[in-house]
């Protein structure tokens, strides 16, 4: 081991690598696939090996008027943190990679800050803040909380993107008799665009799945990872693993089509 | 060909209390070919940023056709400058690229491409290049469509700020040509920075050289080849020797250092200074040669440089150096004469 | 040689001096600082800036005004107190604070150990394959309750492990679920890409010719790996790390959905001083607490570490 035979290290500790990784891979999946097979199961309490498999969970969650109206809160939560997110974060990562200006290292250090802070507990503040300005939880709350966790996060993600380009491309197109407008729109914007989409991917993707913002702040109504745990804990059936498999399946199959979608634009 | 068409008038540029240029006056001739010269940090990025019109002076005029254009932001300028990076969009094709300047002013798409094809064949690249990506170029051919989008901006002046300084030698030198032959051809102004009196010496028809953001000296290549105005400029150019002396009479010059006599350059009105030969300018002499004044030297190194060679002779505590062309029969511990004419070197007070 | 793009304060300290007489120095700081405001950067900042203020400081500011409120108010117009400090340090919750802080430290060097060789590996052997990546991305976007219920159907009597030996081997595997050790096992599982995808990106920024120069002097592989790539990979190391700490140090789910309340973690007394006890001004002084530890942590590291540099890997 302590003499590689190339420049990566031996060609034992590479394979040693790709074993472990395969190992962290097993582990991350085992327990969504021990929430699969629990969805399959056709009678109400799981015990493995499964004795009678049966889709009909999955039915009566499509099926359940009560689970499309979180589903509704979900996806509306989740569209409007991203629309809302993308529009900051562009502007957030512009001033925090491309302008040079008087309290950018600090502005960069406070913006990511409640990345850096436990969700649990942000929630729990931002519920007791807006008791205080009398305003009741609900989605719209939830929006807000979501930003506040979900903008440094896609800023972070776009800044990547403003760093990879060449600011004297905008000064080109300035000095080639463009507007302040035109720049932004003809250059800057689609030269951004894959960062723009990866950081809507993540905000739609993370406000989807998040639990421990909605729990405070939605206040009556519901989203889908707040009426799963309410189920784990009290009154399991197996719509709970089979609602949690499609919502996995959800997320799964728009990052796999984010990434095939961002392949293909970048060939054409 | 007589008129100025850009002058600057005591321009000054701070950051804080950083000076990076200062007290200007320049006026550049219109069709002339206009090179600013300098090393880094000298103030040549800051200068051509406040001609673009990217940075404001904070002091001093910029005029331009007779107006003053301080104020005048970039995109407002009757000029263009090709970016050290190129600045290429990189996610528009060669085409796109060529029009954009059209396509802002509202040019029909028809017209546009004509336009853009023409200039892709004065560029020498054929209309394939047209839909091509950018990243599918290479470096020459970058440097080409770069030139091609400022030429399709038709300016009045044309800025470049050293686009060739990141190609090799050869790709470098056949494109100094072909942008000089395009200067001819267009009769256009064009202003360039570089870093390499080299690349300015072959292109331009006036040079400025820049130092500590002040302008040394300004002339025509020969002027300043022949008549460098110090020892910076003079360093600048390359390798040279430098004796330092006081005169002794009006025809010989004496080595306050080691007591050697060399020949004075005539009329020159300096008594105590620096006297620069150029390696080129000494010859190594065969037994009927004869040469102003005269050393016996033995080579001590020998550095092959293309087609010319350099000698490093030492000639007793000094050792000069010497450049010829290849094939002279020297070679390492060799005792060779040399010497060099009064009118081949320059003699400058510091 | 790039001069540095003017800042908008410096073009103000330059018109000033063309200005023929001096203004007053108050009359020159309004300037100065509208000029300021005027920057593009600044200009840019203002949206997100707002949210953090609206959403991040706000709060917080709120909830430590809370924590100095006598107990059980539900205002902040009493006068303050220190009571629920007093509380906190007499009553059990430095126990909280205690399993909290162990937990959150034996998660962070687990997972340091258990990341590293597929950080290495994501970013130089697997050649930043995509699929991987998304792979190792996907669980960040499964709401944690039903990744740390995936490990409740797998470790439960009669669920996928025991069931399994049951059925092969007749082995009867004992209580695997609510106790310490399976509460570790949630952290690690639903915390280890905050660990790994900062870590790949400090391992993405050893330059490969380093190593090479390092090997090539007669480095050994330990040497290596102890003189140049962990030194050079320790700012994503770092934020990883600290990443993991305080995310662990402020989570609930994991002790309350596998560790079955075996530990009580700080937050989870957080949160029932809040809602079951009413007691805001108890939960704001848990929190304040909380809030103090993770700042002077955060701040610490974050006032060191050079963004620029890291985000552009230059």
């Amino acid at each position: 081991m302590d003499t590689p035979s190339s420049a990566f290290g031996s060609r034992a500790s590479e394979r040693a690598m790709r074993i472990w990784t395969l190992v962290v891979l097993a582990f991350i999946y085992l327990p969504m696939v021990a929430v699969v097979l629990a969805s399959l199961s056709k009678i109400r309490f799981f015990m493995f090996p499964i004795k009678s498999w049966s889709l009909e969970w999955y039915g009566s969650v499509l099926g359940s008027i009560e689970i499309r109206d979180y589903l509704w809160t979900s996806v509306l939560i989740a569209a409007l943190v991203t629309l809302i997110s993308v529009l900051l974060a562009i502007a957030g990562a512009l001033a925090f990679a491309r302008y040079d200006w008087k309290g950018r290292t600090l502005y960069q250090k406070l913006i990511l800050l409640p990345i850096f802070f436990p969700q649990a507990v942000l929630g729990l503040a931002i519920l007791l803040w807006s008791s205080a300005w009398d305003i009741a939880p609900g989605w719209e709350l939830a929006v807000f909380a979501h930003l506040v966790w979900i903008v440094p996060v896609v800023t972070l993600v776009i800044s990547i993107q403003v760093y990879g380009f060449d600011p004297a491309v905008e000064e080109a197109a300035f000095d080639l008799g463009a507007s302040r407008w035109q720049v932004f729109k003809e250059i800057t914007l689609p030269i951004l665009w894959p960062g723009i989409f990866s950081g809507a991917l993540f905000a739609f993707l993370l406000s989807w799945g998040n639990f421990p913002l909605s729990t405070f702040t939605t206040g009556a109504e519901q989203t889908i990872p707040e009426w799963l745990y309410a189920k784990m804990v009290a009154g399991y059936t197996p719509q709970v693993p089979a609602l949690g498999t499609l919502t996995t399946l959800l997320a799964g199959i728009l990052l796999l089509g984010g990434y095939w979608l961002g392949t293909r634009g970048r060939k054409q | 060909m007589s008129e100025t068409i850009l002058e600057l008038k005591g321009v000054e540029k701070y950051f804080g209390d950083f000076v990076a240029v200062e007290r200007i006056n320049l006026s550049v001739k219109d069709g002339e070919f206009f090179t600013l010269v300098g090393p880094s940090g000298s103030g040549k990025t800051t200068m051509i940023r406040m001609l673009v019109g990217m940075d404001k002076p904070s002091r001093g005029d910029i005029l331009m056709s007779g107006e003053r254009v301080n104020d005048v932001p970039a995109n407002r300028r009757p000029t263009c400058m090709v970016f050290q990076s190129l600045a290429l969009f990189p996610h528009k094709s060669v085409g796109e690229n060529i029009e954009f300047p059209l396509k802002l002013r509202g040019e029909a798409k028809h017209n546009r491409k004509t336009r853009a094809i023409e200039l892709l064949e004065q560029l020498h690249l054929s209309e394939s290049y047209y839909s091509k990506k950018v990243s599918e170029c290479s470096g020459g051919e970058r440097q080409r469509v770069a030139l091609a989008r400022a030429l399709a901006f038709d300016p009045q002046i044309l800025f470049f700020d050293e686009p060739l300084s990141a190609l090799d030698y050869r790709l470098r030198k056949t494109l100094e040509k072909e942008l000089k032959d395009i200067q001819r051809r267009t009769g256009k102004t064009f202003v360039y920075i570089t870093h390499s009196l080299e690349e300015a010496m072959v292109m331009s028809d006036r040079i400025a050289i820049m130092r500590k953001g002040r302008i040394v000296q300004v002339g025509t290549p020969d002027e300043i080849y022949n008549n460098p105005a110090n020892g910076f400029v003079a360093q600048f150019m390359g390798e040279v020797n430098e004796f330092r002396v006081s005169r002794k009479d009006s025809q010989w010059l004496e080595d306050t250092e080691t007591g050697a006599q060399y020949p004075a350059p005539p009329d020159s009105p300096v008594d105590e200074g620096v006297l620069i030969v150029r390696p080129e300018r000494i010859r190594l002499l065969s037994a009927d040669e004869k040469a102003d004044s005269t050393f016996e030297g033995v080579v001590e190194h020998q550095y092959v440089l293309g087609s010319r060679v350099q000698y490093q002779v030492r000639v007793k505590e000094r050792a000069l150096l010497v450049e010829t062309m290849i094939g002279q029969p020297f070679g390492v511990g060799d005792s060779v004469s040399l010497g060099w004419d009064a009118d081949q070197s320059v003699l400058m007070s510091e | 040689m790039n001069a540095p793009g003017p800042s908008s304060l410096t073009q103000a300290r330059i018109d000033d001096t063309g200005d023929a007489g001096t203004p007053p120095a108050r009359e020159r700081g309004l300037k100065a600082l509208s000029t300021w405001a005027r920057q593009p950067g600044f200009l840019l900042s203002l949206p997100a800036l707002a949210v953090f203020i609206a959403g991040f400081i706000g709060p917080l500011a709120l909830v430590v005004l809370y924590s100095v409120m006598p107990a059980r108010s539900f205002g902040v117009d009493n006068l303050p107190t220190l009571e629920n400090f007093v509380t906190i340090f007499q009553d059990s919750y430095y126990l909280s604070f205690a399993w909290s802080i162990g937990l959150a430290l034996a998660t962070t060097v687990i997972l340091m150990l258990i990341c590293w060789p597929v950080a290495y590996g994501l970013s130089r052997v697997f050649r930043r394959s995509m699929i991987l990546t998304l792979l190792l991305v996907l669980p960040l976007f499964v709401s944690e309750n039903v990744r740390l219920f995936g490990w409740v159907l797998t470790l439960l009597n009669h669920g996928i492990l025991d069931g399994s030996l049951r059925t092969l081997f007749g082995w009867e595997v004992p209580e695997l679920l609510y106790n310490v050790p399976v509460t570790i096992l949630g952290m690690v599982y639903v915390y280890l890409p905050f660990m790994l995808f900062p870590m790949a990106l400090g391992v993405s920024m050893i330059p490969e010719s380093c190593r090479e120069a390092a090997f090539d002097m007669g480095a050994t592989r330990s040497q290596v790996f102890r003189e140049v790539e962990i030194p050079l990979a320790m700012p994503g190391i770092l934020i990883g790390a600290l990443l993991t700490f305080v995310l662990v140090l402020g989570s609930i789910s994991e002790a309350k959905i596998l560790g079955g309340q075996s530990v009580i973690m700080i937050a989870h007394d957080i949160e029932t001083a809040f809602t079951y006890a009413q007691n805001w001004p108890l939960g704001s002084a848990l929190s304040t607490l909380l809030i103090l530890l993770t700042g002077v942590l955060v701040i610490g590291l974050l006032s060191k570490l050079n963004l620029d540099k890291l985000l552009s890997r230059k």
